[in-house]
């Protein structure tokens, strides 16, 4: 009994050991984990999963990524957490963009890409203004980004609003409204109330000087919301909001605005060209009479297109191994690989600005009718901006602002109060 | 006689036998001191020491002092912390959450106890159904009562409806409601209060009962004269356990109103976690100190009131 019990210990120290640490196989993989919210139900998952899948049978026998499952709005913090307790994994994609800048950099917690870049000719794909971006006072580059530009709209469903020969570009929002009739729009107040904050984002870039305060607030984060483009911009989306939300809108997650949508429950749903995955063909999320071959790809009403190209990627902690670094750089690196730049925009949509596209791609994208349309709605007039979520501080972003948004919704909040709050809420927890 | 124990005490020499153990004692000890000062005492004091200064987490703590400027500079984090919108309702609402655990939520589980403790017919069932919710995780309970408070496909307003078809309650995001249904997540689910209750129960003599029978004690007088009073120190346990508990309570509210609407079911737990999410560890380790002193003040008001030091016996 006392062996078999010291059998025992010895296999659970053992085990406990191993769990700790990526380790090169008796067959000399390099096995590591990455965790990441790309998997399962979540939209990104369509590209990111055979991504990985292509790159682990591309290293067979060399590197091995497992994939660890989070959900996306608990990412940022798992990162910090794992940051504070020195185990980060090999790579890290993006995080909390405030404690990038005030501790991940200052405190040199990343290795240099600027090699990878030089040795590979990088920049020859790279967006300039990107690079620019990751690269630190001293010329060190923090992350590398996924060369696409994804500028964000909506989408409608064309059975059950008709437009005319109109599109989004030329309406306002309070035209656009006008035509939803009894349709309702695919708000949320759950999560980070991401097709909430889009809307928001939309309203403030039409409004005098919203679209320059969007773009200039996405390092500096905005602790002063009691300014008149952005009071009048929360009037609009209270009004929005109170006539066309959804009945489900107060509390609901992301995964309740989507399906509001594909259950023919709202008519319109802000989001990015990620989505057009989840309307070619039923997943089993269509319910209702809903069909994905109706959906229309458009940019934001008042012409309005989101997109944040200053933003952090794929960076690699100085904590780990030699080893782990070789496969970050390896995975870093297969990203960028052509092909894989296409079958991203393929299934999440965008631009690669330094991409000569391949007859193959040029073919398939033309297939996918919806996704050419959205990605096309933008034209040379389009305000394009950074999202409302983009400038503000981690906790307003993700708890506070739809916190906020049902006393918005039921009028305890004036437009003014609301952004009061917001205020008070950004300098209360942010560090003198 | 106190004296003269306490002389005999100092006086005593320990033997060469004894003497000889010394060295074996402190070497058994010294795990348990290395951890009890790795574990609990250093994170303790750091937690106390950083609650004093700016700190992010991660660069080098900034202690700053200035006699003429205390709320700025040493209790910066403490200045800031209850000058915070959510902090008057994160301590109005642990004041009423504490009472309600004290009352309602210990209340139902010392019932529960006593009727699990007359063994009527199938009261084992009955202990074990009691008991399922408990291995049902904080989170998995937050998740589950978001379904059953939801306005469209949630049971409680749809049995509500029954009565009032026009009725519409947001429960997570309109206050009071909100401060209820999070109690509701919690204040059923009183098993533990019930075993500890129950035990003591137990544990009580058989001689007394027959005692008071023979005394001609009806059923109501031994449970008030007997078997309440001899459960004093598991009730007392019961309400120190859950009265922390709603000190540290975190995933209750995370997972379902996040401390709204607005900041209407903060608390202290949630501050916290704000805190960190901005990385203002200072300011969330002077939540935590705060938490602390309401943790032990809670402890040392239930020792004393419960007098859980005397025996019962």
């Amino acid at each position: 009994m006392k062996k078999f019990l010291k059998s025992v210990s010895l296999f659970l120290i053992l085990a406990l050991l191993l769990s700790c640490v990526s380790f090169a196989s008796a067959d000399g993989v390099i096995e590591v984990t990455l965790p990441t919210y790309k998997t399962g139900e979540n939209v990104g998952a369509i590209f990111f999963e055979p991504l990985v899948e292509r790159f682990n049978a591309a290293y067979e026998g060399k590197y091995h990524i497992t994939l660890e499952e989070l959900t996306q709005d608990m990412y940022s913090d798992k990162i910090k957490q794992l940051g504070a307790a020195n185990a980060l994994p090999f790579l890290v994609e993006g995080g909390d963009s405030e404690w990038i800048k005030q501790v991940v950099i200052p405190n040199d917690m990343f290795v240099d890409l600027s090699g990878l870049i030089a040795d590979n000719n990088l920049m020859d794909i790279l967006i300039d203004s990107q690079v620019a971006y990751n690269t630190t006072e001293d010329g060190k580059v923090f992350s590398i980004c996924v060369p696409v530009t994804r500028p964000m709209g909506l989408y409608y469903n064309g059975a059950m609003i008709d437009l005319g020969d109109k599109t989004c570009a030329d309406l306002s929002w309070d035209e656009f409204a006008a035509l939803l009739g009894e349709n309702k729009i695919a708000f949320m107040t759950g999560e980070n109330a991401w097709t909430t904050q889009l809307v928001l984002g939309s309203l403030i870039a039409v409004e005098e000087g919203g679209a320059e305060l969007l773009s200039t607030h996405t390092i500096d984060k905005l602790m002063d919301y009691n300014q008149p483009c952005i009071i009048n911009a929360v009037a609009k989306l209270q009004k929005l909001m109170q006539d066309y939300g959804t009945s489900n809108q107060v509390g609901a997650v992301y995964a309740d605005a989507a399906n509001a949508f594909m259950s023919k429950n709202a008519a319109v749903i802000a989001n990015g060209s990620w989505m057009v995955g989840d309307f070619l063909e039923d997943g089993g999320k269509w319910s209702n009479g809903f069909d994905g071959a109706t959906v229309r790809g458009d940019v934001l009403p008042g012409n309005v297109a989101l997109a944040n190209n200053d933003g952090y990627q794929y960076w690699i902690p100085a904590s780990v191994s030699a080893e782990q670094q070789e496969v970050g750089k390896a995975f870093i690196l297969f990203t960028l690989q052509p092909e894989n730049l296409e079958a991203y925009m393929l299934a999440e949509g965008g631009v690669a600005p330094k991409l000569t596209p391949s007859e193959e791609y040029v073919a398939a994208a033309s297939e996918n009718k919806l996704l050419y349309e959205y990605v096309n709605a933008v034209n040379a007039d389009t305000i394009i901006v950074p999202n409302a979520g983009d400038i503000m501080t981690s906790s307003i972003g993700n708890t506070e602002f739809g916190n906020l948004l049902p006393l918005l919704i039921s009028g305890q909040l004036t437009p003014e109060a609301f952004c009061q709050q917001l205020t008070a809420l950004a300098q209360e927890t942010a560090l003198d | 006689m106190s004296t003269v124990s306490s002389q005999s005490k100092k006086l005593r020499r320990y033997s060469l036998m004894e003497r000889r153990n010394f060295p074996w004692i402190y070497a058994f000890l010294f795990p348990t001191l290395l951890l009890f000062a790795v574990f609990y005492v250093e994170p303790i004091l750091q937690t106390f020491l950083t609650s004093f200064a700016k700190f992010n987490g991660y660069t080098t703590a900034e202690w700053s002092f200035d006699i003429h400027n205390l709320g700025g500079t040493i209790f910066r984090n403490y200045t800031k912390l209850f000058s915070m919108s959510s902090f008057p309702p994160a301590l109005r609402n642990l004041f009423w959450w504490s009472l309600i655990a004290m009352t309602l939520h210990v209340g139902i589980g010392t019932a529960v106890g006593f009727l699990l403790y007359q063994k009527l017919r199938g009261w084992k069932f009955v202990r074990i159904i009691f008991m399922v919710p408990n291995v049902i995780s904080g989170a998995a309970w937050a998740m589950i009562y978001r379904f059953m408070f939801n306005d469209d496909i949630g049971v409680i307003n749809n049995l509500l409806r029954k009565v009032n078809p026009d009725l519409h309650i947001q429960w997570f995001y309109s206050s009071p409601a909100a401060f209820w249904a999070i109690t509701f997540t919690w204040v059923f689910y009183a098993v533990i209060v019930a075993l500890v209750v129950l035990g003591d129960l137990m544990a009580i003599p058989a001689s007394l009962h027959e005692a008071c029978e023979i005394d001609g004690a009806n059923g109501f007088q031994k449970l008030i004269h007997i078997d309440l009073p001899l459960c004093r120190n598991a009730i007392g346990t019961s309400i120190l356990l859950s009265v922390t508990s709603r000190i540290a309570m975190y995933e209750n509210i995370a997972l379902t109103s996040r401390g709204g609407p607005g900041n209407d079911t903060y608390g202290l737990a949630l501050i916290l976690t704000k805190s960190i999410t901005d990385f203002n560890y200072g300011l969330a380790n002077a939540t935590a100190m705060l938490m602390f002193v309401f943790g032990i003040a809670t402890m040392q008001i239930i020792n004393k009131v419960f007098r859980m030091d005397d025996s019962v016996y």
